[in-house]
């Protein structure tokens, strides 16, 4: 089932590239651009996390967020304003998270994840064409064939699977898989997206972007 | 040691010293006068038997008898000693070979007595002496009786002189005891009283110091440390204007950098996420010219922003060369591109402008012109008309630029002049505005010395007068 995110941002800009960013990687989203639309689409529809701008119009953002208490929806923040008044302030009032602009899609989508994880809600088997990813038995499969994947190569694919359709560098797949204190070669990650093309018969799926890093698209 | 405790024990001190010195010095001279009294009486007493021993001298030359002779001579001292027999009066009489012809003294003669060695006939000498614990006064002369010489030692106690001093001693180291407590607890509240004030004026300074700037000290008195109270507040109040300036100056500042890093931030994010966007997934024709068009727009948005930006920040540096020029030729001179510019909204701007020569930035006019007129636009919907016109009043030039438009609801009016306020913020960003327009308008009105007025009515128009307050007669300027 796909998620519902609401993003509540006057900027209309912005707005929209958050929402083509979390487009792509399956998320449904519906945009409202002042804090009264936002109470509006609440009590119209059901949504699984908000991203909650603090500077909108007509009922600003740590007002709005004592609205959404009684919800119990997950909250993250998004603002230009990044002092720490601020941050205390969001905490406090119940935010989950805080992002402060500009920031990159990825980590918007990282910070989406870990906050519907801690309430349940995140997916508990991936698919992608014939492939399944099973993420409690941490077990993938090729139309119910198991194959045998390194944990390096299964948390790669993990990656490429919650991030599909962009594109990602290679100190980003290292980030992300091996943890920030790897300083090994960004040569690694080439040798593991080549095992996991013919392991899993990527070869077509997952695109090397040229000056960027790899794809996994449809 | 502090001040007040300075006061005191130096007046204390000084009080000491003057009153037992005095004290001492009347004790003393009464004393004296006293004793001199005494002496006195002594010696005319001594005078009064030596002339009446002298008034028998004939009568005893004519019986030459020692032994008449001191008959007669105890016989006087007798009558006399009996005549003073209250007071504790002596007599002694000698002859030349030192024997006793009479004496009535209840106490031990010295043997030796000094003063009569070199006593001459017809001369009284004096001398105290004390025994016995007992002050006597000694006056001694010589009588000489047919070629006899006789000594009269008139003695008198006078230890009562010096009893008496002594009393007066004990008495006035009583009263100088009394004295100096009453003194001392008098000069305490006195001392105490006078460095009150400073001690108040030391605490206020000490509040002042820790940050209580609005503290002030409440003296009423009119001495020096009054006026020296008043100065310190005066001070005081000098100091803490000039701090709240300073503050209010801080927060203007902050405001202005928390609301242009937000201006700054907001575009930027929209571009870089459109960059990344673009450059990370799959080519898809559509969003690729979305994406573009949005990085292109909101780029043209950061551009305004600094343009604007340097606008203020030059209009904060006030070395402007002012020259005189004609207000309504210089509009001239814009129109045409102003009625481009609305020809996009097909608006239409009138002008009617009185000649108004004054001293003037003509580049920072036009800006002033320009900003006033896009705002106008903004403000405007199509086929509505702009109004610019220029005109004398009360000897003072104004320029008003007059619009039809949506107008300025009431609770934003005392916020406009705010950088990077924007009433409706979709429709200012939509219109590439960055809230700067209005603020940048303000600096440049100040640097002409104009005030710019605003009457505005909600969907009916706003009229934003810019008046000059360069008085003159009209077409001249002051220097």
């Amino acid at each position: 089932m796909q998620k519902r995110i609401l993003i509540v941002e006057d900027d209309i800009h912005i707005s929209q590239i958050i929402k083509m960013n979390l487009n792509i990687v399956n998320y449904e989203t519906t945009e409202v651009y002042d804090g009264l639309a936002a109470l509006e689409a609440m009590k119209q529809e059901k949504f699984d996390l908000i991203l909650l701008d603090v500077m909108i119009p007509r009922m600003d953002g740590f007002t709005l967020m004592e609205k959404i208490q009684p919800y119990g929806i997950p909250v993250i923040f998004l603002t230009a304003k990044n002092s720490v008044y601020d941050k205390v302030n969001g905490l406090k009032l119940g935010a989950d998270d805080y992002m402060v602009k500009p920031f990159e899609a990825i980590e918007l989508l990282a910070r989406i994840e870990t906050v519907l994880r801690r309430y349940g809600k995140e997916e508990h088997v991936m698919e992608f064409q014939n492939i399944q990813v099973d993420l409690d038995k941490r077990e993938v499969t090729i139309q119910g064939e198991p194959v045998e994947l390194t944990p390096k190569e299964y948390d790669l694919i993990v990656v490429l699977l919650k991030n599909k359709n962009i594109a990602l560098s290679r100190e980003q797949f290292i980030d992300k898989v091996w943890g920030g204190d790897y300083y090994g070669e960004t040569r690694t990650v080439d040798m593991h997206i080549k095992t996991l093309r013919k392991k899993l018969q990527l070869q077509d799926h997952i695109k090397t972007i040229y000056k960027i890093g790899y794809r996994l698209e449809d | 040691m502090k001040f007040w405790q300075k006061i005191y024990l130096f007046s204390i001190l000084a009080f000491v010293l003057i009153f037992n010195a005095a004290s001492i010095m009347v004790i003393e001279r009464s004393h004296n006068t006293m004793l001199g009294q005494e002496i006195n009486s002594a010696l005319s007493q001594n005078m009064s038997i030596h002339s009446s021993v002298n008034a028998i001298v004939p009568i005893l030359r004519i019986y030459d008898s020692i032994d008449y002779e001191k008959t007669i001579l105890t016989n006087i001292a007798k009558e006399f000693v009996e005549k003073n027999s209250d007071d504790r009066i002596y007599l002694d009489i000698m002859n030349d070979t030192n024997r006793t012809i009479f004496s009535n003294t209840d106490f031990e003669m010295p043997t030796h007595r000094g003063e009569l060695d070199k006593l001459a006939v017809e001369e009284i000498k004096y001398i105290l002496r004390d025994i016995d614990q007992r002050t006597i006064l000694f006056t001694s002369n010589i009588t000489d009786i047919n070629h006899k010489k006789y000594v009269f030692t008139y003695m008198k106690d006078v230890t009562s002189l010096y009893q008496e001093r002594v009393d007066q001693y004990h008495f006035f180291v009583k009263v100088d005891m009394a004295a100096c407590l009453l003194y001392m607890l008098i000069m305490f509240f006195v001392s105490r009283g006078l460095t009150k004030p400073i001690d108040r004026l030391n605490r206020t300074a000490q509040v002042i110091a820790q940050g209580g700037f609005s503290e002030r000290v409440r003296l009423k008195s009119k001495d020096e440390i009054g006026v020296l109270a008043r100065n310190f507040n005066d001070m005081a109040t000098v100091v803490e204007d000039t701090i709240n300036d300073l503050e209010r100056n801080n927060q203007e500042k902050q405001r202005f950098i928390n609301n242009f890093t937000h201006e700054l931030k907001t575009p930027l994010t929209s571009i870089i996420g459109y960059a990344n966007f673009l450059r990370t997934t799959k080519y898809n024709e559509e969003l690729f010219v979305d994406g573009l068009n949005i990085i292109y727009s909101e780029g043209k948005r950061v551009e305004s922003l600094s343009l604007k930006l340097m606008d203020l920040i030059l209009l904060q540096e006030n070395h402007f060369q002012m020259e005189e020029h004609d207000l309504g030729a210089i509009i001239a001179e814009i129109e045409p591109a102003l009625k481009m510019k609305a020809k996009e909204k097909r608006i239409v701007i009138v002008t009617d402008c009185e000649e108004g020569r004054l001293l003037l930035e003509k580049d920072l006019i036009k800006v002033l012109i320009f900003n006033l007129v896009d705002n106008a636009l903004k403000a405007s919907a199509e086929q509505q008309s702009i109004t610019i016109c220029t005109y004398w009043r009360d000897s003072r030039y104004t320029l008003e630029v007059i619009d039809q438009g949506i107008g300025i609801a009431k609770e934003h009016r005392d916020k406009i002049f705010e950088p990077f306020y924007m009433a409706d913020k979709a429709r200012t960003k939509i219109n590439n505005g960055a809230g700067l327009g209005l603020s940048i308008c303000q600096s440049v009105a100040s640097i002409h010395h104009a005030v710019i007025e605003v009457t505005s009515k909600e969907n009916q128009g706003t009229t934003i007068g810019v008046i000059f307050d360069q008085i003159g007669p009209k077409g001249g300027l002051n220097p």
